[in-house]
């Protein structure tokens, strides 16, 4: 009677590894993309345009009662643009390359499930930190010349997802399906801290935007149980 | 169980970073070629002589097409250069490294309009090449 919920409750503690795909808006970027493709000299193409690509987090977890874990962790998206154009003479290209860093919080909620397979449903709370590097290229015949520009944004960031867990004896193995909120982030040039402005109107910051759909597969390791 | 995270972790890396490596292959299609035309007021004259100088005017005309550079060539030295349709230069007797006849070249650089990124950028040109026999044995100094 004495011995405290806690301790009656074995609770136990782990580390999550998520890797799979997630689909990103982006609507600013492929505007942008569009707008430098109109100022080739020539009719090129885009080839990409912000696809759906590889996402991965790891996450430290705690369960804090029998149906609720938290913890925290590191998630990394990736993405990008390209366009191009070459013929016999020479090429130009533009890639658009695009990294999010986050740091956020994970809460879950054991929805159903017993022992060997539980449902559960999950949310993420952080911070958003994005890189997007732009290079353009051009070579022709015996003449090239580019440029490179690196820009980064900060923005709040969260994610609803339901998660299927199957547990063994020390790890568990689980998918996990959600929708990803990015409340968007000014971009700013990462060396002078100029914004990045929409070439159509000179009042508007060009942001990022990683909100999309995400499906992960997910491995636990639990260090207690 | 580590060591399967880590091998996981290095075939997995190459996907940690977007790349597309697709390039818009496009095979131009070419237009009618410029049709061009050069004067001189040389062109009817038989190994003009130059006596202390001789001045040389030119003339481009040119359809379907622009003229990019003109250049003019003695003994392997260049002259003159302009990127006018109209113009003119002299030459010196001393511009010669030879007495006798030597040879003028005037090369015209025009558009190509094969319509490939050279061309649409003006680093692709055809050449109309231009011959002129000169006297400088009336400039040598006796």
């Amino acid at each position: 009677m004495l011995l405290s919920a806690e301790s009656v409750y074995c609770q136990k503690a782990g580390l999550k590894l998520s890797f799979g795909a997630a689909s990103y808006r982006m609507d600013d970027m492929k505007e942008l993309q569009k707008y430098i493709l109109s100022t080739y000299p020539v009719e090129g193409k885009i080839t990409s345009a912000f696809p759906p690509f590889s996402a991965f987090s790891i996450t430290f977890v705690r369960e804090l009662y029998e149906q609720i874990r938290i913890g925290g962790g590191y998630g990394f998206s990736t993405t990008g643009g390209k366009s191009s154009y070459a013929d016999y003479t020479g090429n130009i290209f533009t890639t658009m390359d695009a990294t999010s860093h986050r740091f956020e919080g994970y809460i879950s909620y054991v929805i159903t499930g017993g022992d060997r397979i539980e449902l559960l449903l999950c949310g993420r709370a952080g911070a958003n930190l994005t890189y997007l590097n732009i290079e353009s290229y051009y070579n022709v015949l015996y003449y090239s010349n580019g440029s490179f520009n690196r820009y980064r944004s900060l923005s709040p960031n969260g994610s609803v997802a339901t998660e299927l867990n199957v547990n063994f004896s020390g790890f568990s193995i689980g998918l996990e399906a959600g929708y990803q909120v990015d409340l968007t982030g000014n971009l700013k040039d990462a060396d002078n801290g100029d914004e990045l402005l929409d070439p159509y109107d000179r009042e508007k910051n060009l942001t990022s935007d990683w909100t999309g759909w995400r499906v992960l597969l997910s491995a636990s390791i639990w260090f207690r149980h | 169980m580590i060591i399967s995270i880590l091998i996981a972790t290095i075939l997995l890396l190459p996907s940690c970073f977007y790349s597309d490596s697709e390039i818009y292959e496009v095979e131009p299609v070419s237009g009618d070629p410029p049709v061009i035309s050069v004067f001189t007021n040389l062109d009817t004259l038989v190994n003009p002589p130059v006596n202390d100088s001789l001045e040389v005017i030119y003339n481009v005309e040119i359809e379907g097409g622009d003229l990019y550079y003109v250049d003019a060539v003695i003994s392997s030295i260049q002259i003159f250069e302009s990127d006018s349709i109209h113009g003119s230069f002299w030459i010196t007797h001393s511009m010669s490294a030879v007495t006798g006849v030597d040879t003028l070249y005037i090369d015209y650089y025009y558009s190509s309009n094969s319509n490939s990124l050279a061309d649409i950028t003006g680093y692709e040109a055809r050449i109309k090449n231009l011959k002129i026999a000169v006297d400088f044995n009336l400039g040598v100094v006796k």
